[in-house]
C-alpha cells in the first residue's frame, strides 16, 4: 500500500484517484441519507431520523456550551464529522482494497478501485485547510480586522513573540489536523492489509490464517478509531472556531 | 525544491485533487445546510414547542383538577353547612309547628269542652225552664182537684191564684224542701 492514492484514470489532465472514487461514494450515501431523511421527516423520529438529529444535536449543544456563534460553527462541524466518519466507516466494507481496477501502468495485480477518502492527505489537508481559514475568515468577521491582527502583532516585544508563535501555531494546527486522520486511517489500512495477508509456514507450506477471524478484533479497533478521529477533528474545529470568533 | 516535490509525490499530494476536495467539501456542506440541518432545526423546534405546550397543558390540567378538587371541597362544605342549617330549620319548625298543634288541639279541645258545657247548661236550663213549666200546669191541676174537693169555688180561685204566684216565684220547690 502507498502513501500517494492509486490514480486510476485521467479525465483531460485531472487525475481521477481511487480516493477521489470513494468520496464521491460517500458523497452520495450522504445525499441518500438526507433524501431518506426528508422523505420519513416525522415530529415523531424514528430510524435514520433518530441518528441525524442525535448527530447534530449533539454538535450543536457541544458548540453552544463553548461558543456564541452556535450556528455558524455547527454546521461546518456536523459536515466535517458525517463526512470523515462514513468515510472511514466505509473503510471497513468489504471491496475496499480487494477489488482491484486494472489501470495503464499498474502491472498485474492492478489498483484497488476503492480506498478510505481520509487516508489521502489531499483529503485531511484540504478538510484542514478548509477548517482553519474558516476560522480566521471568522474571526475578521465577527471581531473585526483590528482585533485579528491583534491576535498576532503587538508593540510589547513579548506579545509579539506571543504572536509570532500564534502565527507558527496556525500553520501547525493544519499540518497537525491532516497529518494526524490520515497518518491513523493509513496507519489502520496497512494494519488491516498486513493482518488479512499473513500467513504461516509449517514445514515450508505456507498456510493462511482464517481470514474472516483473525482480522474481527483489528476491524473493531479501527471502528473505534473511525469513530474518534471523526469527533476528534470536529471536536477540533469547534475549538479553534470557538476561539477564533471571540474577542481577543 | 526537490525535497518539498519528492514529499508531495510520496504523498500525492496534487493541487487539482486539493481543489476538487475543498469543491466537493463546500457543495456537501450547502446541500447538508439547506436539506439536513434547517429541517433538523425546525424540526427540533417545533418538538420543544410542542413538549413545552404539553408540559403547559399537563401543569394547567393539573391546576385546573386542583381547582375543581377545591371548589368540590367547598360545595361539599357549603351543602353539608346547608344541609345542616335547613335540618335546624326543619326540627326548629317542625317543633312550633308541634307546639303550635297542641296549643291549637287544647285550644279546640277547651272550646268543644266550653261549648258541651255550655250547651249542656242550655240544655239544663231549658229542660229546667220546661219542667218547671210543666210543674207549674200539673201543681195546678192537682191543687185544683184537691181543692175544688175541699174549697168553695172563691176560696179555692185564691188559693189557687196564691198557689200559682208561689209556684211562679220558685217558692213551690222552697215550700217543698
Amino acid at each position: 500500500m502507498t502513501l500517494a492514492p492509486s490514480i486510476l484514470f485521467h479525465i483531460g489532465s485531472f487525475p481521477v484517484t481511487n480516493t477521489l472514487v470513494t468520496t464521491l461514494v460517500v458523497d452520495v450515501i450522504i445525499i441518500a441519507l438526507v433524501i431518506v431523511f426528508n422523505r420519513c421527516l416525522s415530529l415523531y423520529p424514528k430510524g435514520i431520523q433518530n441518528f441525524l438529529e442525535m448527530v447534530y444535536e449533539y454538535f450543536y449543544n457541544s458548540t453552544k456550551e463553548i461558543s456564541s456563534k452556535v450556528d455558524i460553527i455547527s454546521p461546518w462541524v456536523i459536515t466535517f464529522f458525517i463526512f470523515i466518519v462514513i468515510s472511514n466507516v466505509l473503510g471497513q466494507f468489504p471491496g475496499f482494497e480487494t477489488i482491484r481496477f486494472y489501470a495503464a501502468g499498474s502491472g498485474e495485480e492492478g489498483v484497488p478501485l476503492f480506498r478510505t477518502a481520509t487516508s489521502d492527505l489531499n483529503v485531511t489537508l484540504a478538510f484542514a485547510t478548509i477548517s482553519i481559514v474558516m476560522c480566521h475568515f471568522y474571526s475578521i468577521k465577527y471581531t473585526g480586522l483590528k482585533s485579528y491582527i491583534g491576535r498576532f502583532v503587538s508593540l510589547s516585544p513579548i506579545f509579539l513573540f506571543v504572536g509570532l508563535l500564534e502565527f507558527i501555531g496556525e500553520f501547525t494546527k493544519v499540518i497537525s489536523l491532516s497529518c494526524r486522520l490520515f497518518g491513523n486511517l493509513f496507519a489502520g489500512e496497512s494494519v488491516m492489509g498486513t493482518i488479512s495477508s499473513m500467513s504461516l509456514k509449517i514445514f515450508g507450506i505456507s498456510i493462511p490464517l482464517p481470514f474472516f477471524a483473525v482480522p474481527v478484533p483489528f476491524m473493531m479497533l479501527e471502528l473505534m478509531v473511525a469513530v474518534i478521529q471523526a469527533i476528534v477533528f470536529a471536536m477540533l474545529t469547534m475549538t479553534f472556531m470557538s476561539i477564533m470568533v471571540e474577542k481577543h | 525544491m526537490e525535497t518539498i516535490n519528492y514529499i508531495l509525490n510520496l504523498f500525492g499530494l496534487e493541487g487539482n485533487l486539493f481543489i476538487a476536495q475543498v469543491i466537493n467539501f463546500a457543495i456537501l456542506l450547502i446541500i447538508l445546510k439547506i436539506f439536513l440541518y434547517k429541517p433538523i432545526a425546525q424540526i427540533l423546534e417545533e418538538r420543544k414547542a410542542k413538549i413545552k405546550q404539553g408540559l403547559d397543558d399537563a401543569e394547567n390540567a393539573k391546576k385546573a383538577l386542583a381547582d375543581a378538587d377545591n371548589q368540590k371541597t367547598k360545595i361539599l362544605k357549603e351543602a353539608k353547612v346547608d344541609a345542616d342549617k335547613i335540618l335546624e330549620n326543619t326540627k326548629a319548625s317542625s317543633e312550633s309547628l308541634k307546639q303550635q298543634s297542641a296549643q291549637d288541639a287544647k285550644k279546640q279541645a277547651t272550646e268543644i269542652v266550653d261549648n258541651a258545657k255550655k250547651q249542656a247548661q242550655d240544655e239544663f236550663a231549658k229542660a229546667s225552664k220546661q219542667v218547671g213549666s210543666m210543674s207549674v200546669e200539673l201543681s195546678k191541676k192537682i191543687v185544683a182537684k184537691i181543692l175544688s174537693e175541699i174549697f168553695t169555688e172563691d176560696d179555692k180561685n185564691a188559693v189557687l191564684a196564691k198557689a200559682v204566684e208561689k209556684i211562679e216565684q220558685g217558692g213551690y220547690e222552697k215550700t217543698t224542701n
